[in-house]
C-alpha cells in the first residue's frame, strides 16, 4: 500500500516501461489468482496502523466537528419550526 | 501464479508472504474473475475494452447524485429565476465533486478500502463513528426524498405511494441478489444513463438556444433575499457532493478490485460521469425554465404530481411523461448507490464482511443494512401527513452542512504518505480541495446560521 508503484500500466506510463524492460515480468510475477496481495481479504481484514496526530491537529478536527454539530442543530431546529 | 515479493506495508502491518498464497475467500475468488478481465484487455491492448470494464463507480457517485431531490432543486431553481447563474454554476459544482470524487477514487485504489474502515483504523474511531453517523443521518434523510421522487413520478401516471415503496424496494432486492459486484454494478449502470431523460425533457420544452447562451456569463444573478440566496447555493451545493458520495466511490472502487494501474481509468470514469451528471443537472433546470414565465406554478404539492403535470399543462404531454420518467429513475438509481454506501459504512465500521461479491451469509450486515435502510425511509412515505414536500427539500442541505468534515477526512486521507506513498495528493490538488471545503462549509454554515437565527427572531425575516 505505501510500496512506491511497482510498475505502470504501460499504455500510460511508456517511459517507466522503457527504463525497467522487467517491470511487466515482475508485476505478473506479484499477481496471485489476478489480484494484488494487498487486495485480498486476508490482507484487507487487517487493520492498518493508527496515524499519529499532533495536537493542533485535533484541536481542529474537534473544533470543526462541535461546529458542524452545532449548525446541523440550528437546520434542524429551523426545519421543526417550519413544520409547524 | 506464483507468489508475491512484494514486502508488507508499515501501515498495514501484513506478514510478508512468501511460501503459499493466503486463504481465498468467495469474495476473492469473485473479485479474481473480474479482475483477470481486466488484466487479459490490459495485456492485449484492448483500449476499449479496458475503459470498459474499468468505468463504474465514477459515473454511479456522479449519476447516483443526480437524484429525486436534486433533479427537484435545479428545476425548482429554473422555475423561480431562469438559466443565468445557474448553467454556468453546476458545471462548476461538478468540477469540485469532480475533485473530491477522484481523491476516494484514487485511495480506494490504492488502500483498496472504504472510507469509513479507514478513517476508524487510521484517525481513530471517534472520528469513524462520526462520520457514519453523519453518513446515515443524511442518507436517511435522503432515501426519504428518492422514495417522494420516485412517488411524485408515478403520481403522474396515478399511481400511489404503495406503488412507488413496491418498485423501490424491488429494485433493491433484485439487484442485490446476484451475489456479484460486478452485476450490481452493471444492471445499476444502465439504469443510471436513463438520466438522459431530463436532456430530453430538456430538448421537449424547446428552450431558446440564445438565452442558455447568454447564461454561461453568470448573469442575471438570482434575485431575493440573502437568506434565499444562501438556502439556493446550500440545496445547489447539496445536490451536487454529498457525504455518501464520498463512501460510496472509495468502497466501490475497492469492491470492484481497483489497482494504482487502474487510477487513469478512474480518473475518466469520474470525469465522464461529472460531465454526463452536469449535462443532465442543466437539462432539468432547462425543462424548470420552462415554467418560468408562469411563476412556478403548479410545481408545489406532491398530491398534484408537481413539476411533471406543470411541464405538461406548458410544454405538452411528452414533456411531462419524460420529466415524470426522469424523476422515477433519478430516485430509483439513488436508493440503491446511497442504500449501497450506507450498507458499506456499516461492513466497515463494525469490521465485518462489505462486498457484493460476498454471498449474503458471509455479509449479513452488509445485506441486512443495504435492504434495512431503504426499508426504513419506504417506510416513512407510508406515513399519513408525514412532511415530505419539507423532508426533500431539506436533505440536500443537511447533507451540504454536514459534508466539512467527510471532506477534511478525506484530505488528510489522501494525504497520508504511509497509506498513500507516491499516489498521496499534490500541493496544487490540496489547494483546490481546501478551497472546495472552505466554500462548501461558509455556504452551508451561512445558511443554517441565517436561518435559524431568523426563526428565533433575532435578525428580521
Amino acid at each position: 500500500m505505501s510500496t512506491p508503484p511497482k510498475t505502470r500500466d504501460r499504455h500510460h506510463d511508456a517511459p517507466a516501461a522503457k527504463a525497467d524492460p522487467h517491470a511487466e515480468e515482475r508485476y505478473e510475477d506479484e499477481l496471485i489468482m489476478n489480484l494484488e496481495r494487498d487486495q485480498f481479504v486476508a490482507a484487507t481484514s487487517q487493520p492498518v496502523a493508527r496515524a499519529t496526530l499532533s495536537a493542533r491537529t485535533t484541536t481542529a478536527l474537534w473544533a470543526l466537528r462541535v461546529f458542524v454539530v452545532l449548525v446541523s442543530l440550528m437546520v434542524i431546529y429551523t426545519f421543526i419550526d417550519q413544520l409547524q | 501464479m506464483a507468489a508475491t515479493k512484494a514486502s508488507s506495508s508499515p501501515a498495514l502491518g501484513l506478514p510478508p508472504i512468501r511460501d503459499g498464497e493466503p486463504p481465498l475467500t468467495h469474495e476473492d475468488a469473485a473479485r479474481s474473475v473480474d479482475r483477470e478481465r481486466v488484466y487479459s484487455a490490459r495485456k492485449h491492448s484492448k483500449r476499449w475494452k479496458l475503459l470498459w470494464l474499468l468505468v463504474g463507480p465514477g459515473i454511479l457517485a456522479m449519476l447516483g447524485e443526480n437524484d429525486g431531490p436534486s433533479m427537484i432543486a435545479y428545476a425548482s431553481d429554473g422555475a423561480q429565476y431562469g438559466l443565468g447563474f445557474f448553467v454556468p454554476f453546476i458545471p462548476l459544482l461538478f468540477l469540485m465533486a469532480y475533485v473530491c470524487q477522484e481523491m476516494c477514487m484514487r485511495i480506494g485504489a490504492v488502500t483498496h478500502r472504504g472510507y469509513g474502515e479507514l478513517v476508524l483504523q487510521r484517525l481513530g474511531k471517534v472520528w469513524g463513528w462520526f462520520g457514519a453517523g453523519d453518513l446515515t443521518l443524511t442518507n436517511l434523510v435522503t432515501l426519504v426524498a428518492e422514495f417522494v421522487s420516485i412517488r411524485v413520478g408515478l403520481a403522474y401516471f396515478h399511481l400511489g405511494a404503495g406503488v412507488a415503496v413496491a418498485l423501490g424496494l424491488a429494485l433493491v432486492v433484485f439487484t442485490l441478489s446476484g451475489g456479484r459486484y460486478w452485476r450490481w454494478e452493471r444492471i445499476v449502470l444502465g439504469m443510471a444513463l436513463f438520466n438522459g431523460l431530463f436532456l430530453l425533457a430538456a430538448i421537449l420544452v424547446k428552450p431558446d438556444v440564445g438565452a442558455l447562451a447568454r447564461s454561461l456569463s453568470f448573469s442575471p444573478f438570482p434575485g431575493g433575499s440573502f437568506n434565499t440566496l444562501l438556502l439556493l447555493l446550500a440545496s445547489t451545493i447539496g445536490a451536487t457532493v454529498t457525504p455518501w458520495m464520498i463512501f460510496f466511490q472509495q468502497s466501490a472502487s475497492a469492491d470492484k478490485g481497483m489497482t494504482p494501474r487502474d487510477i487513469n481509468h478512474g480518473r475518466y470514469d469520474t470525469a465522464v460521469g461529472a460531465v454526463l451528471a452536469a449535462i443532465f443537472g442543466i437539462g432539468a433546470l432547462v425543462a424548470g425554465a420552462a415554467l418560468l414565465t408562469h411563476n412556478g406554478t403548479g410545481i408545489q404539492g406532491f398530491a398534484g404530481a408537481g413539476f411533471p403535470e406543470a411541464l405538461k399543462h406548458v410544454a405538452g404531454s411528452a414533456a411531462g411523461t419524460v420529466f415524470a420518467l426522469g424523476l422515477i429513475e433519478a430516485g430509483a438509481v439513488a436508493i440503491l448507490t446511497i442504500s449501497a454506501s450506507t450498507a458499506y459504512a456499516a461492513g466497515e465500521c463494525v469490521g465485518v464482511s462489505h462486498s457484493f461479491n460476498s454471498s449474503p451469509r458471509n455479509a449479513a450486515l452488509f445485506y441486512a443494512a443495504n435492504i434495512g435502510v431503504a426499508l426504513i425511509a419506504a417506510a416513512v412515505i407510508l406515513i399519513p401527513g408525514a412532511p415530505l414536500l419539507s423532508i426533500a427539500l431539506n436533505a440536500n442541505v443537511l447533507a451540504t452542512v454536514l459534508l466539512p468534515v467527510s471532506l477534511v477526512l478525506m484530505v488528510m486521507l489522501a494525504n497520508d504518505k504511509g497509506l498513500m506513498g507516491a499516489w498521496a495528493n499534490k500541493r496544487s490538488t490540496n489547494v483546490i480541495g481546501i478551497a472546495v471545503i472552505a466554500f462548501v462549509g461558509l455556504c452551508g454554515a451561512a445558511y443554517g446560521i441565517d436561518s435559524f437565527l431568523q426563526t428565533v427572531h433575532l435578525i428580521p425575516a
